[in-house]
């Protein structure tokens, strides 16, 4: 696969696929409690601490994924601030000269951790926030004061030189505040604003058995409209994550890819173990190994789960995905979530699949002599 | 390559499907490959119909367009030449 050939000294694993980047999930726990979240961390405060990572296996894992070609990292959570040792392993990554992804809910971007967030290579930063105003944010996010303290976080970072991205959960509650999220992102010089789609993961899968979320009549038409007509009034970049299939064709072609690498992805928990990527914390087949006794190598060439990937995508999709023209460019969206809801590493992905039920699927996107046309 | 004395023509196994912004997609079913088209590219796939060359082909193109670039034959030859070693065009000649 394509993003598996990038040029480097180290040989290409047995597997023949590079690792290209580790998903640490650093922490079990989480400072905020929202009611979407997809992997459903435990509350963290002064009065319950979750495990997290262990630094020392942190170190042992990133030398591990570097043999494999390992050259980024990405660190999310839980919510990776609040690690015991954020501070040594920022410094690490740095040393290490590993490309850094950070995303964040924001509470704990302060002056200091954002000072060695920029010192790492092309770090990116994502920080959710999911309303414009307190009252409609902290709903989501079910605590008090994170409002302010994500815009405060967003603000330091915008302080020490990095531009964020902002990602906002579209859900009923918030559908109305999109433009206006664009405005404060504008107004606080964020690179980004990344709309995700709330999945029926998890939390997530509760807020769509209570009606929370929006109906596929409403995301399609909500995507129609920040592609086609919020996106070019912007001064910044929109991304609105719905599958490729709904993106138009100019976007697709011209724009950087924006498919899950999951060729080149392993995931670590807090708890030290090896996933598919956060999925593990909820789905515990889809756990791969142990850190601490584990081999990364051997799990990356061996897991019968990560060779089933390779050899299955995209042409073991199957149902609407398996009859799309873009499933080479999608891989079914995320094998994760497929596999959550159907217990199927190839099974449909979850809003193409509602959106044919309703109708909806763009039938341009369809291979000739579909069942679904 | 002469524009004058050549006629492209699309392979008629692959599916090409033009959406509302006048953008493409083509569709190769034997290779499961994909390929996007902008909206000059998507004109000049239809016109590949092996019964104009591609100097008919540039004429429309201007016809149907403002602005066409003074260098847009050598665009033409390339976009032509890169369809042609994707298997998607082949040549009939004068």
């Amino acid at each position: 696969m394509s993003e598996n050939k990038t040029e480097t000294k180290l040989p290409v694993p047995q597997c023949g696929y590079r690792l290209n980047t580790i998903y640490f999930y650093l922490t079990e726990g989480c400072n905020l409690k929202c009611r979407h979240c997809w992997i459903a961390p435990k509350y963290q405060s002064k009065d319950a601490k979750w495990p997290a990572l262990d630094f020392e296996l942190f170190k042992s894992i990133v030398r591990q994924g570097r043999e494999l070609g390992m050259s980024n990292v990405k660190l999310t959570g839980g919510e990776p601030l609040i690690h015991p040792d954020i501070d040594k392993i920022l410094d690490h990554i740095r040393e290490q000269d590993l490309q850094l992804t950070i995303e964040t809910n924001g509470l704990e971007c302060t002056p200091e951790i954002t000072a060695k967030i920029v010192k790492c290579k092309k770090p990116h930063v994502s920080v959710s926030l999911d309303g414009t105003d307190a009252e409609t944010h902290e709903w989501v996010r079910g605590v008090k004061g994170s409002f302010d303290a994500a815009i405060n976080g967003i603000r330091n970072l915008v302080k020490a030189g990095l531009r964020p991205q902002i990602i906002m959960s579209v859900m009923s509650r918030n559908k109305n505040q999109l433009e206006a999220m664009v405005k404060l992102a504008e107004k606080e010089n964020a690179d980004s604003v990344k709309f995700n789609l709330v999945t029926p993961t998890a939390r997530g899968e509760q807020m769509h058995d209570a009606g929370q979320t929006l109906t596929m009549q409403e995301l399609v038409e909500l995507g129609n409209w920040v592609e086609n007509t919020l996106a070019p009034s912007s001064t910044i970049k929109l991304v609105y994550s719905h599958p490729v299939a709904f993106r138009p064709l100019g976007k697709v072609f011209s724009q950087a890819s924006s498919r899950c690498g999951i060729f080149g992805i392993i995931g670590v928990l807090g708890s030290g173990k090896y996933a598919l990527c956060g999925i593990g914390a909820t789905v515990p087949e889809l756990i791969f190994g142990d850190a601490e006794k584990d081999k990364l190598e051997d799990i990356w060439n061996n897991n019968p789960v990560l060779n089933d990937i390779r050899e299955g995508l995209p042409s073991k999709l199957h149902g609407i995905c398996g009859d799309c023209m873009m499933n080479v460019q999608c891989l079914g969206a995320c094998v994760a979530m497929n596999y959550y809801r159907h217990k199927d590493l190839f099974a449909p992905q979850w809003y193409c699949e509602e959106a044919q039920k309703a109708g909806l699927f763009p039938k341009s996107r369809l291979r000739p002599g579909s069942r679904f046309e | 390559m002469e524009l004058n004395k050549q006629y492209p023509i699309a392979n008629s196994m692959i599916v090409f499907r033009e959406e509302f912004d006048d953008w493409a997609v083509l569709f190769d079913p034997d290779a499961n490959e994909t390929f996007g088209l902008n909206p000059v590219s998507a004109f000049i796939w239809k016109k590949m119909d092996g019964k104009h060359t591609q100097a008919d082909i540039l004429k429309l193109l201007k016809e149907e367009c403002d602005d066409v670039p003074d260098d847009a034959p050598v665009h033409i030859k390339g976009f032509l030449a890169d369809m042609e070693k994707r298997g998607l065009v082949g040549f009939e000649q004068a």
